[in-house]
């Protein structure tokens, strides 16, 4: 095994010996198979809660209604949740001394950040496609003949927006605690959502923001600059944190 | 061939502290040396340098020939408080520890269980079970596992019990001539035990080097040393003693002083003669050799 595999196994093997393993999975499972049920049900809520006057002014739920809650509880909770699972992930091995065990052996602190990158990409790539999955299979359950196509668009391009916040909160562990981690992640998450303001924002990572909501309504957007230039800054910020971490004593 | 170690004027500065200060050292090749000093004299620092794991401000720090990181295939290392992943057992550390040097799986799976048989950890409980000597016990042989030409220790038995010091210096003993041993410790009785070489350091500099009966003969040069714990002033004593042709050193101690005497015969008689000119009460009166203990008090000073 090279030093890569070596770290990204242990690392693979952190996230399933330990609460990571149930905070993310677990939450989005949940979501996703809510989502749909309130999405269906949303009417009799509201009329059980005494809103029935104003319930001609809703329409019919559809799969719309389904993934709208789904991209909902990707931009609302779940990024928020990323960035939580990704701040202790190099300042946590700091600060209980395993990075001096490991990185005074013949590994590279370059390499030790990249596997920290890939071990929690995957986490939320698993995750998050169990849960569009799960969103599918509910909404299918609910609205028969909901397309798989707008789910999987929003969720993919709300990937791309995950990666790039990993990568971010990776550069403040390499850094920082891991509150400061969760300060620059989230940091950056607000620097997007400003930039967003900005016209001709839509072709910049920043559109990364708006476009889940987009596509998961079955709505057709330009996703190219978005993604690349998404994943153009995800990669100069992994770069950023591996250049920061070499520097950094330990 | 190069020495295992080799500093050069090594200076770190944090702020406005100096933890080195211009620290040249040289660690010959399966030697056990000893790297001692007071809290804060810059063991720590030093040992961190040649790790990689901080940049020295100036100066230069060669490790086995290269420079630190090139070095690393070759080093085992144990910090002083080894972090661990709680969720790990001890072997799949070692497997860990064995994977990141390349080493082939055969030959990780045969030397974590020898050392794991060696240093009395034959457990398959979670490291975050373990207690503190454990975990010590577990960083040797983690820093082990690459068979290094040179193993660097931080305190390594700092946390252990008598009995799992004595087995953690036994087994750095059995290094001895086989693998370079630079290890810091502020505990002198290990040091003097397992040492061929003592480097010592304070304030961030070298103060003396040399193996225990070098720097012992140092200590006293040609002399013998007295322990005396009096009663009274001490002011009229050293004075009294610096105008005695044998005497050729004082140091006071809380209870008395440690004299050094050239001449013994005329020691032994001069020493109760002084006391008693000068109203003093004579409470312990002891002829003995410098002891390291000695050699660090004189070199280090009263803190």
């Amino acid at each position: 095994m090279t030093a890569f595999t070596t770290l990204l196994a242990k690392d693979l093997r952190q996230i399933v010996r330990t609460w990571r393993i149930w905070v993310l999975p677990t939450l989005t499972a949940l979501l996703a198979i809510s989502g749909p049920i309130t999405a269906r049900y949303a009417r009799e809520l509201f009329a059980s809660l005494g809103g029935s006057e104003f319930l001609g002014l809703l329409s019919d739920p559809t799969w719309v209604d389904a993934y709208a809650q789904w991209t909902k509880n990707l931009a609302q909770l779940l990024t928020f949740v990323v960035i939580i699972i990704t701040a202790s992930a190099i300042s946590g091995e700091v600060r209980d001394g395993t990075a001096v065990l490991t990185l005074t052996k013949p590994v590279s602190r370059t390499t030790f950040v990249v596997a920290k990158f890939v071990a929690t990409a995957a986490l939320v790539i698993v995750s998050i496609g169990g849960g569009a999955a799960l969103t599918y299979a509910s909404t299918a359950v609910f609205f028969p003949g909901a397309p798989a196509g707008p789910l999987i668009q929003a969720t993919l391009v709300w990937g791309v927006l995950a990666l790039l916040l990993i990568a971010a909160t990776l550069l403040g562990s390499a850094v920082f605690s891991s509150g400061g981690a969760i300060g620059v992640g989230l940091g950056v998450l607000a620097g997007l959502g400003l930039i967003s303001l900005l016209p001709a924002a839509s072709n910049s990572p920043s559109g990364l923001l708006g476009l889940p909501g987009l596509l998961g309504s079955g709505q057709s957007a330009d996703v190219v600059w978005p993604v690349v230039t998404g994943l153009g800054l995800t990669v100069f910020l992994l770069a950023t944190a591996a250049i920061a971490f070499n520097r950094r004593e330990l | 061939m190069p020495p295992a170690v080799e500093t050069v004027e090594l200076t770190k500065v944090y702020g406005s502290v100096r933890a080195l200060d211009g620290l040249t050292m040289t660690v010959p090749r399966d030697r056990i040396v000893g790297l001692l000093g007071p809290n804060g004299a810059g063991k720590t620092t030093t040992l961190r340098v040649l790790l990689g794991l901080a940049h020295p401000t100036s100066g230069t720090a060669r490790v086995l020939g290269t420079d630190t990181r090139s070095a690393r295939q070759q080093i085992g290392f144990l910090p002083d408080v080894p972090g661990f992943h709680p969720w790990l057992t001890a072997p799949e550390w070692l497997q860990f520890a064995g994977r990141l040097f390349g080493l082939p799986e055969s030959v990780i799976s045969k030397r974590s269980a020898a050392l794991l048989d060696q240093v009395g950890l034959t457990t398959s409980r979670r490291i975050g079970t373990f207690s503190r000597g454990m975990k010590q016990r577990l960083g040797i042989a983690q820093a082990l596992i690459n068979a290094p030409d040179l193993l660097i220790l931080d305190e390594p038995t700092s946390a252990l019990d008598p009995l799992g010091r004595m087995d953690i210096l036994n087994l750095i003993a059995a290094l001895k001539g086989r693998t370079t041993v630079l290890f810091s410790t502020h505990l002198l009785a290990d040091a003097e035990r397992v040492c061929d070489q003592l480097v010592i350091v304070d304030q961030g500099k070298v103060v003396a080097s040399g193996t225990v009966a070098e720097l012992r003969h140092a200590r006293s040069g040609a002399g013998t040393l007295f322990d005396l714990d009096f009663t009274g002033p001490a002011d009229q004593l050293t004075q009294r003693l610096s105008a005695e042709p044998w005497c050729s050193g004082c140091e006071l101690t809380p209870t008395g002083a440690v004299i050094t005497a050239s001449d013994v015969t005329a020691a032994r008689i001069r020493i109760p003669a002084l006391l008693a000119e000068s109203g003093m009460g004579l409470v312990r009166f002891e002829e003995r050799e410098a002891s390291l203990e000695d050699v660090f008090a004189h070199l280090v000073g009263p803190r």
